[in-house]
């Protein structure tokens, strides 16, 4: 191994005019464009990195461009949201003029991290979380256009301002991308929006099916209330409870109500 | 055993590892075996951003993984090992004689290599290096994600191309 291979370089002074910037940034909603199973997301991340590409010495008419698009257009993966840390950063890396073996080595590093977070983040996080609250908005009666308006409007936020970060994060760090891969809200973001999701859960699954069954009576209160205090129960004691000891609970539960009712 | 995947995956910590299988396995640990990235900071700063805060990952080369694995095994935590190719995890097979299954996760497109399955592209020459693995009694198959169906060595191999499948 060299030793260019070991350390990534340090700032530059490169930057992307606006239209670039725009360019590159609506090229991002076609990024899974052209996937396939061969190279997966390598043509959108050519596809998307193109207008930069532009930027180097002699435009199209440099070889590097060429070799930087055949280069680009090979296998690669991540999570679509995240694909514009991938554009940024390889794109400030070609136009920085980085060896083709460092980018080779950085851009099969990055798409890992890039799937993992994106993953934790956006499907196992982000998208349960509008889900539930759409349909916590339901049980709490609102009209089903509006139901749809709040999942499509929180969600599309949240996918909009991660294209738009990633691709301003990765452009600006470059091949030092980790530090912002490392920002707390990446961190700790998918835990905390995973437990405000479990607890919406908690709040939405029985008002939906309360104005579903239609019982007569609005439970908001006391669901809210027992959504509340079992988040607090889990988040104290939320180690210790497994599986078949929580059914129990629950079944023992049910069979003193049933007792006393 | 704390350790319940020894996995073959080019993209060594990804979504499929973290989420697919870390979360339904309660995995508290992955150790990624790789000769470079072991003696390399800045990739495993990145790689170490693929992971929660509460999962350790730790880096090494085939020879710190194979004196270290009494270790891994002996963990209270679960763990996954991942290589990032079939040569590495046959040197890790050889040095470590108790690895009794091999997972092929992801091996993907290359020139020379052949797609078997969706996830599995292998060349001849790594068809032959998971048969040796195999005939030294580890089973070898091929799952990309738990909920997926497991795809033998025999059938793996003996498959024809994908897309003379999909034909």
């Amino acid at each position: 191994m060299t030793s260019s291979l070991t350390s990534p370089p340090g700032e530059s002074r490169v930057s992307l005019p606006a239209t670039t910037w725009l360019r590159v940034f609506f090229r991002l909603f076609a990024v899974q464009g052209s996937w396939n199973y061969e190279t997966l997301l390598g043509n959108g991340i050519a596809f998307c990195m193109e207008p930069a590409l532009r930027l180097l010495p002699s435009g199209r008419d440099n070889p590097r461009y060429a070799e930087a698009l055949a280069r680009h257009a090979r296998y690669f993966n991540a999570h679509p949201y995240f694909a514009g840390v991938a554009v940024g950063a390889l794109a400030r890396a070609e136009l920085d003029g980085v060896s083709p073996a460092l980018i080779e080595r950085f851009r099969t590093a990055l798409g890992g991290p890039l799937g993992s977070v994106g993953d934790r983040l956006v499907w196992a996080s982000w998208l349960p979380l509008c889900s539930l609250l759409a349909l916590a908005a339901f049980g709490y009666g609102a009209r089903p256009s509006l139901v749809i308006a709040i999942f499509l409007g929180t969600y599309n936020a949240g996918h909009l301002f991660l294209r738009a970060w990633g691709l301003r994060a990765g452009f600006s760090k470059g091949l030092r991308v980790a530090s912002a891969l490392g920002n707390p809200i990446l961190r700790k973001g998918p835990q905390v929006v995973g437990s405000a999701a479990a607890l919406l859960a908690g709040i939405a699954i029985p008002l939906a099916a309360s104005r579903v069954i239609g019982n007569g009576r609005f439970l908001a209160a006391e669901i809210i209330l027992v959504a509340m205090l079992g988040g607090v129960v889990f988040a104290r004691f939320g180690g210790r409870v497994e599986g078949w000891r929580l059914s129990l609970v629950i079944l023992g539960l049910f069979v003193f109500f049933s007792v006393i009712r | 055993m704390s350790v319940t995947l020894y996995r073959i995956d080019d993209r060594l910590i990804h979504g499929q590892v973290v989420v697919g299988w870390g979360q339904p396995l309660n995995i508290g640990f992955i150790v990624l075996v790789d000769d470079d990235i072991a003696c390399c900071d800045w990739e495993q700063d990145l790689y170490r951003m693929g992971v929660p805060p509460e999962m350790e990952i730790v880096f090494t080369d085939v020879k710190g993984a194979i004196s270290n694995h009494a270790g891994y095994v002996s963990d209270k935590r679960r763990g996954i090992v991942v290589t990032p190719d079939i040569a590495t995890m046959h040197r890790l097979v050889d040095g470590v004689k108790t690895i009794g299954d091999v997972n092929v996760g992801g091996i993907h497109y290359k020139a020379g290599r052949t797609p078997r399955l969706r996830y599995a592209f292998l060349s001849p020459e790594e068809e032959r290096e998971l048969s040796v693995i195999a005939e030294h009694g580890v089973r070898v198959t091929a799952q990309d994600v738990p909920n997926a169906r497991q795809v033998s060595i025999a059938e793996l191999l003996l498959s024809k191309p994908v897309e003379e499948k999909s034909a």
